[in-house]
């Protein structure tokens, strides 16, 4: 064992270490439970790869995975999970329900606080113009093809009620249901949409 | 639990066959082909980055084909991002993130270095390593330090698209001339014999042609992401 | 003995995909496996040793060049590929509001 160390030279030791060091980054990464944690990791595991290539006499391949592998390749897996942790609230009322007294201390707001807090989720709300001019007939198609998870808009029937239409497919509407049978003068519209295989 | 042990197992067995098979490597190892492309492949190619010969000379069948589904893969991030509502950034009314001013400073600094490095080692693909899709990472990589300077630039992602397709018709129209004055698909349309340097600016144009597809393909890819939602 | 401890790498790569709940984890795994198949033919490429291969008058004995062209290619499209399936993710969450393989393929409308 000390005569197999002894015959190597400083780069193949060099390679050696790089090839544990690569192994114990790989094994991190699938045990680990973080997912922020882990694209920092998987940056300095394309790193590591990296600079094997180059020991390996490969300086094309190492120029194409440091070009890749430390810039694109991280920020498409950051903003991937940073959108698969967001909740799109539209926001059609355009009134006191989500901002009252310019704060945002409205009935809507603390409902929907308590609804993203509860699955660790990060509350986006809009009330952009630009959809507010879509008829009612749209509302379907717009959470359908966007990414708007929430539509909030007053109740036609009811004097001073408000209507939050969600996607049926949508595993959090069955707790946001429960949630709004505290409230008389909310209900919730789930619409019955196409499955993505269809 | 017990799947877990099963895996380990099959994995272990996984791992044996190819320890095994290391071993035996020796006597089917050999060595005609790096010999051949050593004595050949400067004076056949005129490229003494002999990875560039391959890409560009030996094997450019495969590189047109990986080209190619490079492009369908941008169609179809494209396509799975597209909707018929007509979207606009959409204002969030909490939006905290603001890039630091220290920060914007450094990449407008560091920005146009960057593209230089980039055309550089597009250039110099065939006499250094380097070439077309790894100059065309770093490009799109500068390209990319423009989105932090100024968070909401448009980008109108269907001329890319068109571009990058136009691109790659140029690419494979200037692989099939040698069909004219060679005789023979996807090679050198000066004759093999040949000065290099003359037979460089083939090599010089192929590269430059992937490098700018490459880098219009990753630029989608990074925009499509960056919209997404917003 | 290089290509053994590549080897590892790319077990350790397909033990994540069997075994993640998550599937941006297993999109994790599917590019470590990819690194780890590209180190396996270099390593392959380079089992006798050698200088570079970009020639000059001293060079006489090179690595292999062939599993470099084809590796440099493969690099560039798997990051494409990787793109493609987090854009798959983001439409996963928002249709069903999980991105857990298990509560995605337990629901009654999914048929598999």
């Amino acid at each position: 064992m000390v005569d197999f160390f002894q015959s190597l030279t400083l780069i193949e030791m060099t390679a050696y270490a790089l090839q544990a060091l690569l192994i114990m980054i790989a094994f991190a990464i699938v045990i680990h439970k973080n997912n922020g944690t882990i694209v920092i990791l998987i940056a300095s595991f394309s790193l590591v790869t990296a600079s094997l290539y180059v020991i390996n006499n490969a300086p094309d391949v190492a120029i194409a995975e440091v070009a890749i592998g430390s810039a694109i390749i991280p920020l498409i897996y950051v903003i991937s999970i940073s959108r698969q942790r967001e909740f799109i609230v539209l926001d059609k009322a355009m009134d006191d329900f989500i901002i009252h007294d310019n704060t945002f201390t409205g009935v809507g707001y603390i409902l929907l606080k308590r609804f993203s807090d509860f699955y660790h989720l990060e509350l986006n709300i809009t009330n952009d113009p630009m959809y507010y001019k879509d008829t009612v007939s749209r509302d379907q198609v717009l959470t359908e093809q966007t990414n708007v998870d929430l539509i909030i808009t007053k109740d036609p029937q009811k004097e001073d009620g408000y209507v939050l239409k969600g996607k049926a497919s949508n595993i959090l509407m069955s707790k946001l249901e429960e949630m709004v049978k505290d409230y008389d003068n909310i209900r919730l519209i789930k619409f019955k949409d196409r499955d993505l295989g269809e | 639990m017990s799947r877990k042990i099963l895996l380990v197992a099959m994995f272990a067995v996984l791992f044996g066959v190819f320890a095994t098979s290391m071993i035996e490597l020796e006597t089917l190892f050999n060595t005609y082909g790096k010999t051949y492309f050593l004595e050949h492949g400067y004076a056949e190619t005129g490229a003494s980055n002999l990875v560039t010969a391959i890409l560009l000379d030996y094997r450019l069948f495969d590189s047109l084909f990986e080209a190619g589904i490079l492009l369908i893969a941008v169609s179809g991030v494209i396509w799975i991002s597209k909707h018929d509502v007509e979207e606009k950034n959409a204002k969030f009314m909490i939006d905290k993130y603001k890039t630091p001013d220290l920060f914007i400073t450094f990449a407008r600094l560091v920005y146009p270095l960057m593209l230089a490095f980039g055309f550089y080692v597009i250039i110099n693909g065939h006499i250094s390593p380097g070439g077309g899709f790894q100059g065309g990472a770093i490009v799109a990589t500068a390209i990319l330090i423009l989105y932090y300077i100024d968070a909401n630039k448009e980008t109108n992602i269907g001329l890319i698209v068109t571009v990058e397709k136009i691109l790659y018709l140029l690419i494979v129209l200037m692989a099939s001339i040698s069909i004219i004055t060679q005789g023979a698909f996807f090679t050198n349309f000066f004759n093999p014999s040949a000065d290099a340097d003359l037979k460089a600016i083939y090599l010089v144009l192929l590269n430059v042609l992937i490098g700018f597809k490459v880098a219009l393909g990753l630029w989608t890819i990074f925009t499509a992401f960056l919209k997404e939602g917003r | 003995m290089n290509p053994i401890l590549t080897f590892i790498v790319i077990l350790i790569g397909f033990y994540g995909l069997a075994t993640s709940n998550n599937i941006i984890k297993s999109v994790f795994s599917v590019t470590i496996i990819e690194s780890g198949v590209i180190l396996l033919f270099l390593n392959l490429g380079n089992l006798e040793g050698g200088a570079i291969p970009i020639l000059n008058d001293q060079v006489s004995y090179i690595v292999d060049p062939l599993p470099q062209a084809l590796m440099i290619t493969t690099i560039v499209i798997g990051s494409t590929v990787t793109a493609l399936a987090l854009m798959l993710c983001i439409k996963i969450f928002h249709h069903y509001g999980t991105v857990e393989w298990k509560e995605v393929l337990g629901r009654k409308d999914v048929k598999s």
